[in-house]
């Protein structure tokens, strides 16, 4: 276990470095974060009613409701990316064939692979939250941030199973990541991202529930800004960790099958 | 580790036609025809270094990716230090050092040093294990300058001589080694040929298996010389007796000889005889 660890933190210890080279691009997020939570606040301002405020699951302003559905999506899109990111950075600079022959584990390869990008999108969250907090009174005083860390990490894992069905993809056909288009295109309409699940038509509602953005939302929204402990949240959460359970093993046999395909037919590194 | 520590039996590997356009949508899928090894044995004993001679496109690096556990192969099979590179391609990559000829895979952003420190730890080095290993062989490729610089910033013989010292690092049973003097130059690849002789072969315990097309380099570090022409092995023995057997003076002539090439090359451009 220890060296699993081990292995996994050299990973994130490589990223990082390689980040640290790009100094001036934590700042610019930064400021970014600091825009789109403006951006949000203000198309807040100009859509909020005390109708609409009655209307969203833990009650507030449209603006934090939108505000933790933006960024939270981020997670989504992190998820989706930096698998194959990873992936297609590796096998075009050449370092994937020498990664895959060391003695490190095709699980601790796709986990270290995705360590640092999970990290960077906490801290950008963090940051936009943050900005929210300090400027546009986002109401931070009313999370409960136990709930917050539970239904981050059963989110992640959730979500860390599509990244890895794209990678597979991304092995045998080259090019193109369907995941990232089909469930950030299903999320933003049916994940419950800028409005409520439950305004949409009821087909639409049908395919909200198959979708785990829908679930991490729900949970999400009430840790942090409803102030909920786990147990008040517990069915969503059970369902992400389902969605977890069945997508993890499932996403890791894709990924050795399409592995071990791109090494029958010669294609590993090719682009 | 046994007495072969590599061991190929009846190797064969096709790929799939390479296919352009909405085809290569089904070009994973489809049946391997284009041969790229065909029935290949041999071994390598424990301490003895083996040459790998062929034109481009032999097979050679199909058959050293093999033994990388890189590629699964169609028939046959072949084993490194007593295990299989398809069932045991873990235990493999344990006794192994890999050098490939053509991309060198570093990351380009971090120092020759971070470099070295990723993939030595990797391969199961402690810190410790690695700053030590990193400094001996920095020594001995003259690394020390281009420790601390970004792997970007280094020239292409530099980062070949780095990557040598990677396939090093964890000091490997076994060495494979495509084209390994390929980017270097005159004194830099005789330092190396003197360096792998002196330092790695002499004491017996690593196996190499290289490629290579030069061919002095060939006669002074392999013990045996493989000639592969067309993924099939045409012979394989030492240079006296290849030299020998063909009636030839040089090992020029015992590959022109072998593989029917001798035909092909203008009088001018023929070696002596």
């Amino acid at each position: 276990m220890i060296r699993i660890l081990r292995d996994i933190w050299l990973f994130f210890w490589r990223d990082l470095s390689i980040a640290r080279t790009y100094r001036t691009v934590f700042l610019f997020e930064a400021i970014e974060a600091l825009f789109g939570a403006a951006l949000f606040y203000y198309v807040a301002r100009f859509v909020d009613t005390p109708e609409l405020q009655r209307s969203l699951p833990q009650g507030g302003s449209y603006f934090a409701f939108s505000l933790v559905g933006f960024v939270f999506l981020d997670y989504l899109n992190v998820a989706l990316d930096s698998f194959d990111r990873s992936l297609e950075e590796a096998r075009d600079s050449g370092t994937l064939e020498h990664l895959l022959v060391t003695q490190t584990s095709l699980p601790v390869f796709v986990a270290g692979s995705a360590i640092y990008p999970f990290v960077a999108t906490t801290l950008r969250i963090a940051v936009y939250v943050a900005w929210g907090a300090a400027l546009f009174h986002f109401p931070l005083g009313s999370a409960n941030w136990l709930t917050v860390l539970v239904v981050l990490v059963i989110s992640l894992l959730a979500f860390a199973g599509l990244g890895i069905l794209s990678a597979s993809y991304l092995l045998i056909f080259k090019r193109g990541n369907p995941a990232k288009w089909f469930f950030l295109g299903i999320s933003s309409v049916a994940g419950g991202m800028l409005f409520p699940v439950s305004i949409l038509p009821d087909w639409l509602q049908w395919v909200a529930r198959l979708n785990p953005v829908t679930y991490a939302l729900e949970s999400m929204r009430a840790a942090l800004l409803g102030g909920e402990n786990v147990s008040a949240i517990w069915r969503p959460l059970l369902i992400l960790l389902l969605f977890a359970v069945v997508l993890l093993p499932l996403s890791m046999s894709t990924f050795a099958w399409s592995l071990r395909r791109t090494k029958i037919t010669g294609t590993l590194t090719h682009s | 580790m046994p007495d072969a520590a590599i061991q190929v039996e009846s190797l064969a590997k096709s790929f799939p036609p390479a296919r352009s356009g909405w085809r290569t949508f089904f070009q994973p899928f489809e049946k391997p025809t284009a041969v790229a090894l065909d029935g290949v044995s041999f071994q390598v004993r424990e301490g003895e270094a083996l040459a790998l001679l062929g034109a481009n496109g032999a097979g050679k690096s199909t058959l050293l990716r093999i033994l990388a556990t890189l590629l699964v192969p169609t028939r046959g099979c072949a084993s490194v230090a007593g295990h299989d590179t398809v069932h045991q391609s873990r235990e493999v990559r344990r006794s192994l050092g890999y050098h490939a000829g053509t991309d060198h895979g570093f990351y380009a952003r971090l120092t020759a040093r971070e470099n070295l420190f990723f993939f030595g730890q990797l391969n199961q080095l402690s810190h410790a294990d690695a700053s030590q290993r990193i400094a001996q062989l920095a020594e001995q490729f003259r690394l020390g300058e281009a420790l601390g610089r970004q792997v970007r910033t280094l020239s292409s013989g530099t980062v070949q001589r780095l990557s040598l010292a990677r396939a090093l690092l964890h000091q490997p049973g076994v060495l494979l080694l495509d084209e390994p003097t390929r980017s270097l130059d005159a004194l830099a690849a005789a330092e190396f040929r003197r360096f792998l002789k002196a330092e790695i072969l002499r004491r017996g315990n690593t196996s190499l298996l290289f490629a290579s097309h030069t061919l002095p380099e060939v006669e002074q570090l392999a013990d045996r010389v493989a000639v592969i022409d067309a993924g099939r092995l045409l012979a394989c023995d030492t240079v006296a007796k290849l030299k020998h057997s063909n009636g030839a003076e040089t090992l020029e002539e015992v590959f022109l000889r072998l593989t029917g090439r001798r035909n092909q090359i203008a009088p001018e451009d023929s070696p002596p005889s």
